[in-house]
C-alpha cells in the first residue's frame, strides 16, 4: 500500500508546478507506470481519488495512466523479444505478470528471457488553467 | 494573469506542460545526499528487504557474532510500531537507531536522512565500517524507494515458497544480492532452491545468491567473507 505515499508525492509535486505556472486548477495528469514498477494501478487510482479531494486545485483533476508494454531480452539471441502481439493478450499480461517470468525464448527455444526496464513511475504531463 | 499584456485579468487558457520526470525524483535526490553522508562516515551500507519474519533481524544478530570485533557497525531499524528489533541488536552490543514509520509499510529516503544525522553525530570521530538498514517487513513497497544504500539485499525464507520471486519481481529486479534464508528447514518444506534461483536470475541475472541458515550457521562464512570483501575494497 505504498500507493498512498506515491500519490501524496505526486500531488505535492503537481501543486508546486501549478503554483509556479500561476494555474488555478489542474485539469489532468498523465502518468506512465511500468508493469514491473510494483505499483498496483487500482490502488493508485483509489488513492488519487481520495487524496485529490483535500486540495482545491485538484478537485476536477482527471488521471490518465499509460502502461507501457514490457520488453524481454534473450541473452543468447542477444536481442529483445516480443512475447505477445494482440491487445487481449497484452491485457492478460498485466493481470498475470508472474506467468511471464522465467519464460523460454520463442526464437532459440533455449535461453530464459529477462524483463528489461519497465519499472519506471513517471509524470508525463499536466494540463492546467 | 493575462500572458500577453500583464493586465491582471485572468485568462482561462488551458496549458499543457510536458514533464517526463520520475515520481521518485525528490526521494532519489535525498537518497543521493544520504549516500554522501554514508561515504563521509566511511560506512558501506546495505538495505535489507524481505517479507515479515523472513529472518532479517536474526541474520544481523548472527552476522555480528561472526564479525571481527574491531569493526564498527550500526543498524537502522525500520518498523511500523515497536522498538523490539532495535533492542535485539543492542543486546549484541551494536548501536541501533529505530525508525517507527507509524503505519507506513516502507522506509523512504527522508526517514533515513533523520537517522543519518544522529549517526554522523555519534560516530564523527571514529567513523563506521558498515551500516545495515533493516527495512519494514514487506516484499513489495520498500523496493520502490532508494535510500542511498550501496547494495540492496532481498531475502526469502524457505517456508515462504520458491515461487515468490515471480510474484514480487520488483524487489528482485532492484536488488544486488538475494539470500535464501532458513535453509535448515528445507527437509520440511517443498521449497525448490533451483526454482527460486532460476526465477530470481531470470528477473535479474546480476544477482549474487546466498543460501544460509542463521540457526545452523550453514552458509554464514560465505556471507561474512562477501561483506568483508567490501571493506577491503574500501581500504584500497
Ligand atoms: N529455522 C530457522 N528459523 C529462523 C532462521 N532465521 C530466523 N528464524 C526465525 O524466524 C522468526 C522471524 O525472524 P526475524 O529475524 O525476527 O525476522 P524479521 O525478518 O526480522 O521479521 P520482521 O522484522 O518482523 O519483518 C524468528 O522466530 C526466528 O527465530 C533460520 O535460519 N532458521
Ligand atoms: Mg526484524
Ligand atoms: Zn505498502
Ligand atoms: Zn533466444
Amino acid at each position: 500500500m505504498h500507493e498512498f505515499s506515491l500519490v501524496q508525492g505526486l500531488l505535492k509535486r503537481a501543486e508546486e508546478i501549478a503554483s509556479k505556472k500561476d494555474a488555478r486548477r489542474v485539469l489532468k495528469i498523465t502518468m506512465e507506470i511500468g508493469p514491473f514498477s510494483g505499483v498496483v494501478i487500482d490502488s493508485f487510482v483509489f488513492a488519487f481519488d481520495v487524496l485529490k479531494k483535500d486540495l482545491e486545485v485538484f478537485c476536477d483533476c482527471e488521471l490518465e495512466i499509460r502502461q507501457p508494454r514490457p520488453s524481454f531480452y534473450c541473452p543468447q539471441c542477444k536481442k529483445e523479444v516480443e512475447l505477445f502481439g494482440t491487445n487481449e493478450k497484452e491485457r492478460n499480461f498485466l493481470n498475470n505478470l508472474s506467468s511471464f517470468i522465467a519464460r523460454t525464448c520463442p526464437l532459440c527455444k533455449e535461453a530464459i528471457l529477462s524483463p528489461r526496464g519497465s519499472d519506471e513511475i513517471l509524470i508525463l504531463q499536466m494540463e492546467m488553467e | 494573469m493575462c500572458d500577453t499584456c500583464g493586465c491582471g485579468l485572468t485568462s482561462q487558457k488551458r496549458e499543457v506542460v510536458s514533464l517526463n520526470e520520475s515520481l521518485l525524483r525528490e526521494n532519489d535526490r535525498v537518497a543521493k545526499k544520504n549516500l554522501e553522508h554514508f561515504n563521509n562516515l566511511g560506512a558501506f551500507t546495505l538495505n535489507l528487504i524481505s517479507s515479515p519474519g523472513a529472518g532479517k533481524t536474526t541474520l544481523l544478530e548472527k552476522t555480528f557474532e561472526y564479525m571481527p570485533k574491531d569493526l564498527k557497525f550500526a543498524v537502522i531499524e525500520g518498523d511500523i510500531e515497536t522498538e523490539r528489533d532495535a533492542e535485539r541488536i543492542r543486546q549484541k552490543g551494536v548501536h541501533a537507531i529505530q525508525i517507527t514509520t507509524g503505519g507506513a509499510c516502507h522506509l523512504d529516503a527522508n526517514l533515513i536522512h533523520g537517522a543519518i544525522h544522529s549517526l554522523s553525530h555519534k560516530f564523527k570521530e571514529d567513523g563506521l565500517d558498515m551500516v545495515f538498514i533493516e527495512n519494514v517487513g514487506n516484499l513489495v513497497c520498500p523496493a520502490t524507494f532508494y535510500l542511498g544504500e550501496h547494495k540492496r539485499v532481498v531475502m526469502l525464507s524457505v517456508p515462504e515458497g520458491s515461487d515468490k520471486p515471480a510474484k514480487y519481481p520488483k524487489a528482485f529486479l532492484t536488488s544486488d544480492v538475494f539470500i535464501i534464508t532458513k535453509v535448515d528447514l528445507l527437509p520440511y518444506f517443498d521449497f525448490s532452491i533451483d526454482e527460486a534461483r532460476k526465477l530470481a536470475l531470470s528477473i535479474n541475472p546480476k544477482l549474487k545468491i546466498f543460501e544460509l541458515s542463521a540457526v545452523s550457521g550453514k552458509g554464514m562464512e560465505e556471507w561474512i567473507d562477501f561483506l568483508l570483501g567490501f571493506l577491503e575494497k574500501k581500504k584500497d
